[in-house]
C-alpha cells in the first residue's frame, strides 16, 4: 500500500493533470491542440492495437482499414443520405465489427510472423479497395463537405472544441480497457498470450477470443476514423494507407503493448515528434527515425512501462 | 466404480512412421493410473490424443462413457478431462496468484460486455477467483512466492504452480505428463502426498512417469513401448513382467 504522503501527492498530481488538461485549449496555440485532438484520436485507434499486442500476442497491421471503413461509413452517410451522423459511427462500427469477423475467423488461426504479414496484406487490399471503389470513397479526391459533430447545440467545428469531446472519449476507451484487462476475459487473454496451449487446457477457446478482441480492435478503429471524418471534414486515401496502419502499431510499441497510459504516451509521441522535427527541414524524417531507435532500445517496455517503473519506485504497491 | 477414461484401439501416425498402433487402455473412476514406458513409446503422442491436441487416426476416446474423439480441447476441459504439460506451461509474465486465479477461468461466467463495462457481477466473480487462488496457494504451499512472475520461479515451484493451476480447474480426471520432472527427491516425496490428497478429494489421476517411485503411488499401471499397450496391471505385477524387464526397466 502507498505511504499517505505518497497517495496525496499522487492525488494532487491528478487533480493538476485534471486542470491542466481542462486549462490547455485556452493556454495552448491552435496548432498545439490539433496535436493533441489527433493525440486522442491515436489513441482510441491505437488501443485496439494495444488489447491485440499487449494482451493477445498478436501484431495487428489492420486497424488502417477499420480506421478507413469508421470514416467513410459516416463521411457517405452524412454527405450523400444526409443522415445524423450518429447513424454514420453506427454503420462504421458495425461494418468494421462485420468484416473483422469475417476477415478475422480464417487468419487469425495464423500466428506469429505469418499473422503479421496477412494483417499487412490486409492494410494493402484496404487501401487498394479505397482508392478502387471510387463510386462509394471518392477515390483520391475523396470526400468533403462533411459536417461538424454538433453536441448539445454546439458545433465541434474546432480543434479547442473538439478537444473536449476526444478526450472524454479516450477516457471512457481507457476505462473500458482496464475493466476488460481486471476480468476473466483479461486473465484469459494473457494467459494466452504466455502459453495458448495451457490456457487451452483452462477451458479458453482461444480463437474464439482472438476474434472477439479483433471485432473489438476494429469497432474502436472504426470509432477512430468517424471522429476523424468529422473533425477534420474531408477523407481521402491518403489517410488510411499503410503507413497509418504502421503508425497504428508504432504508437502501441513505443509507448508500451503491456501498460494503459502506455498508448497515450505513444500517441503523442508520434504525433509530436514528427511535428517537431520538422522545424528542423529536410532532416526531420531521419531524426524521427534515430528517435525511434534510440527510444526501442533504451526503453524495451516502451514509455508506459518506464512511467510504471517510476511510479512503483515513488509509490511501491506492495 | 467403472471407467473414467477408456482408450479403445488408438492408433498415430506421423509423416508414415506409427506412433500408436491401436493402443487400448482403461483408467478407473477414484483412482491414480500411471502410464509408463521408455523414450519414444508414444506417451506424449498419447496424452495429447486424449487431451484433445491429437486428433486419433482410428480408434476412440470414450470419458465418461461418452465419445469425445471429436470434441476441441477446451470442451473437454470443461467436462473435466485437465492435463499439464512436460515442460511446465506456466504463464511467465503473470504472477503466481495470477496464474491460479486462470485456473478457476472455468468456474466464471460473465461475457465480454459485462467485463468491459465492469458490472458488479463481473466484479464480484473476480474476486471469487483471487480467494480461490489464495487458497490454492496456501494448499500448494506457494504463499511465500505468490506475488512473484511465474516464468522466474525454479523447475520445481513451476511444476507446483501448474499443479495448483490444473486442481483450480475443477478436474474429474487430472492428466499428469512427467510431474516429477526435475524434482528432486524431497520435492518428489511432496508431489506423491499431493497427489494422494487430490485423489481423496475426488480427482481420478493418470500420470505419465520415467520416474518408477512417483508411479508407486498408481494402483493400476499401463506399460506402452513402440506404441503398444505391453502390460497392465499393479506395480508388483509389471515389474516382475518379463517383456517389461526387457523393453523399459533394463534389468
Amino acid at each position: 500500500m502507498p505511504s499517505l504522503g505518497s497517495r496525496s501527492v499522487l492525488s494532487i498530481g491528478a487533480v493538476a493533470l485534471v486542470v491542466a488538461w481542462a486549462a490547455a485549449p485556452a493556454l495552448l496555440s491552435r496548432s498545439v491542440v490539433d496535436m493533441l485532438v489527433f493525440t486522442g484520436l491515436y489513441t482510441i485507434a491505437g488501443l485496439g492495437v494495444t488489447f491485440l499486442l499487449g494482451q493477445c500476442g498478436i501484431v495487428s497491421l489492420a486497424q488502417s482499414v477499420f480506421y478507413g471503413v469508421g470514416a467513410y461509413a459516416t463521411a457517405y452517410c452524412t454527405t450523400h443520405y444526409g443522415w445524423p451522423a450518429a447513424y454514420g459511427f453506427a454503420i462504421g462500427m458495425g461494418v468494421s465489427a462485420l468484416l473483422a469477423l469475417a476477415v478475422g475467423w480464417p487468419v487469425l488461426r495464423l500466428s506469429g510472423y505469418f499473422l503479421a504479414l496477412a494483417t499487412l496484406a490486409l492494410a494493402i487490399i484496404g487501401h487498394v479497395l479505397f482508392t478502387e471503389w471510387d463510386w462509394l470513397t471518392g477515390g483520391t479526391l475523396g470526400i468533403g463537405g462533411i459536417p461538424a459533430l454538433n453536441l448539445f447545440g454546439i458545433a465541434l467545428d474546432s480543434p479547442q472544441r473538439f478537444y473536449y469531446l476526444i478526450w472524454p472519449l479516450a477516457a471512457l476507451v481507457l476505462w473500458l480497457h482496464y475493466n476488460l484487462l481486471h476480468s476473466r476475459a483479461g486473465y484469459a487473454m494473457r494467459a494466452m498470450r504466455d502459453a495458448p496451449a495451457a490456457a487451452q487446457v483452462l477451458g479458453v477457446d482461444t480463437h474464439v477470443l482472438k476474434v472477439k478482441i479483433f471485432v473489438l480492435s476494429a469497432v474502436l478503429g472504426a470509432l477512430a476514423g468517424s471522429l476523424f471524418a468529422h473533425y477534420v471534414t474531408f477523407v481521402s486515401v491518403d489517410s488510411f494507407g499503410v503507413d497509418r496502419a504502421i503508425n497504428f502499431l508504432l504508437l502501441v510499441v513505443l509507448g508500451g503493448a503491456k501498460t494503459i497510459a502506455g498508448t497515450v504516451l505513444g500517441a503523442l509521441f508520434i504525433t509530436v515528434m514528427p511535428h517537431a522535427l520538422s522545424r528542423l527541414g529536410d532532416v526531420h524524417a531521419v531524426l524521427f527515425a534515430g528517435c525511434l531507435i534510440v527510444a526501442v532500445i533504451f526503453l524495451p517496455e516502451g514509455f508506459g512501462g518506464a512511467l510504471r517503473r517510476a511510479l512503483r519506485r515513488f509509490a511501491p504497491e506492495r | 466404480m467403472g471407467a473414467l477414461l477408456e482408450v479403445r484401439n488408438v492408433s498415430h501416425s506421423f509423416s508414415g512412421l506409427h506412433v500408436l498402433k491401436g493402443v487400448s487402455f482403461a483408467a478407473e473412476e477414484g483412482s491414480i493410473c500411471g502410464l509408463i514406458g521408455p523414450n519414444g513409446a508414444g506417451k506424449s503422442t498419447l496424452f495429447n490424443v486424449i487431451s484433445g491436441f491429437l486428433a486419433p487416426d482410428r480408434g476412440e476416446v470414450l470419458y465418461a462413457g461418452a465419445d469425445i474423439s471429436r470434441l476441441t480441447v477446451p470442451q473437454r476441459s470443461f467436462q473435466g478431462l485437465v492435463r499439464t504439460f512436460q515442460t511446465p506451461q506456466v504463464f511467465p509474465h503473470l504472477s503466481v496468484r495470477d496464474n491460479l486465479v486462470a485456473g478457476s477461468y472455468k468456474d466464471s461466467r460473465t461475457g465480454m460486455l459485462a467485463n468491459l463495462l465492469g458490472t458488479r457481477g463481473s466484479r464480484a466473480e473476480l474476486r471469487r477467483m483471487r480467494e480461490a487462488a489464495d487458497a490454492a496457494c496456501e494448499k500448494f504451499g506457494l504463499s511465500a512466492v505468490r506475488e512473484r512472475l511465474a516464468g522466474k520461479l525454479p523447475g520445481g515451484q513451476q511444476r507446483l504452480v501448474e499443479l495448483a493451476r490444473a486442481a483450480l480447474g475443477r478436474p474429474r480426471l487430472l492428466c499428469l505428463d512427467e510431474p516429477s520432472s526435475g524434482l528432486n527427491t524431497e520435492e518428489v516425496e511432496q508431489l506423491m502426498d499431493t497427489l494422494r490428497v487430490l485423489n481423496r478429494e475426488g480427482i481420478s489421476i493418470l500420470l505419465v512417469s520415467h520416474d518408477m517411485d512417483l508411479v508407486a503411488v498408481a494402483s493400476a499401471i499401463h506399460v506402452l513401448c513402440f506404441g503398444e499397450i505391453i502390460a497392465s496391471g499393479p506395480l508388483a505385477r509389471i515389474q516382475s513382467d518379463a517383456r517389461v524387464r526387457d523393453a523399459y526397466l533394463g534389468v
